[in-house]
């Protein structure tokens, strides 16, 4: 048993495991191959269907950061999204943080990104965080007030504070020798 | 069915080949995995439809990814963290059902001779269909698939100890699932005689 240790686990426990063991495999009933390949077919037939949710993440993350860069803005700014200011004074000086810190982890992520290979259980793990962030910035592009954007803001920057932790474990290892209090300290550097 | 059966190595030929979108690298590689794949998704899931679904989702990914994989780690390791995640990224989306879990409520049991020795493989297949989805997810990771319980708490975003008191009350009403199913059948037999 891999990484664990057996003689901790009760008699019942091991009968447990070789009953579930013992079940029959199954099989997807009909052939799920066939479709499967349309899938792929119609992929590379039509890239264009499938970049556009990535493209329409992008595009919001980029008209997001593109103006705070064109302007090169070192104080809070308005929110970026296009949602009404239906919200407490608190919540817009939470939102401009978020926003702040957004950009912040994002050029951080761009600039180590490149930097080092990933292996294979990090790099599995980039791309989900990096899947979700494109969900909650698909769902902001609908946010429809400040309240709303709130929330999702806070999810999309928890998201990248872990993709960045992810990435930096590449760029740690590729530096032979940094160690992870090293990494942290240039993520705390970005609070 | 066990972790083993996910172990299957593909040569290096064949990975190359499919990182070059060459069709038949990809069917080769989807049919050496088919079952393991989908049987984890089934019994992560439950029923086949949302399995079909988690397969298709999970092979897409993989054929789109492929080509970042550097094979410094097992490739048939790879492939399950796909299958696992697009299960449990199901599971989040189905919420409701999918993020019930069994609560304190759900006491060990007593310590009799663990049902699961006796029962065959339709009755167990029946209980673990009846367990929480989440439940039956970690249940499953950690006995079949050998994950820790700090990589299923990784993989689904709780603690350790929520791993291990899910194991244990799974276990724990897996066993009253088959009790139950023992003292039906025995008392439509008794019905009948």
């Amino acid at each position: 048993m891999s990484g664990r240790d057996a003689l901790n686990e009760r008699p019942s426990d091991a009968a447990l495991a070789a009953a579930l063991r013992a079940l029959p495999e199954a099989a997807p009933v009909p052939d799920l191959w066939p479709d499967l390949a349309r899938s792929i077919d119609a992929r590379r037939r039509r890239p264009w269907r499938y970049a556009l949710p990535v493209a329409l993440a992008a595009g919001i993350a980029l008209a997001l950061v593109l103006p705070k860069f064109a302007t090169h803005e070192v104080t809070p700014s308005e929110p970026a999204t296009p949602v009404a200011n239906a919200s407490a004074p608190a919540d817009d000086v939470e939102l401009s943080q978020l926003h702040k810190r957004s950009q912040s982890l994002e050029r951080w992520i761009a600039a180590v990104a490149a930097r080092a290979p990933q292996d294979g259980r990090d790099l599995m793990a980039a791309v989900e965080v990096e899947d979700l962030i494109g969900l909650v910035d698909v769902q902001l592009g609908g946010a429809r007030t400040d309240s709303d954007a709130l929330p999702l803001w806070r999810q999309r920057v928890a998201l990248l504070e872990d993709l960045a932790v992810i990435r930096g474990n590449g760029v740690a290892l590729a530096a032979n020798g940094a160690d992870g209090e090293a990494m942290s300290a240039s993520l705390n550097l970005l609070n | 069915m066990s972790a083993a059966s996910f172990q299957i190595e593909v040569p290096e030929l064949v990975l190359a080949r499919a990182r070059r979108g060459d069709a038949r690298a990809l069917e080769q590689i989807y049919r050496a995995f088919e079952r393991p794949a989908y049987t984890l998704a089934l019994r992560m899931v439950s029923d086949a439809e949302s399995a079909r679904e988690v397969m298709h989702d999970a092979m897409l990914r993989l054929i789109e990814r492929i080509g970042q994989f550097r094979g410094d780690a097992p490739f048939w390791g790879w492939l399950r963290q796909i299958v696992v995640n697009e299960a449990l990224m199901h599971l989040r989306k189905s919420r409701g059902a999918a993020f019930e879990e069994l609560d304190e409520r759900d006491e060990p049991a007593g310590d009799g001779p663990p049902p699961w020795l006796l029962a065959d493989a339709a009755q167990l297949e029946r209980a673990l269909g009846e367990l929480p989805p989440v439940t039956r997810s970690v249940l499953w990771l950690y006995h079949v698939e050998e994950y820790t319980h700090q990589e299923i708490a990784e993989m689904t975003g709780k603690s350790v100890s929520f791993s291990k008191s899910q194991v244990a009350r799974g276990a724990s009403r897996l066993r009253r699932l088959l009790d139950r199913q023992e003292k039906e059948a025995a008392s439509c037999l008794a019905a009948t005689l």
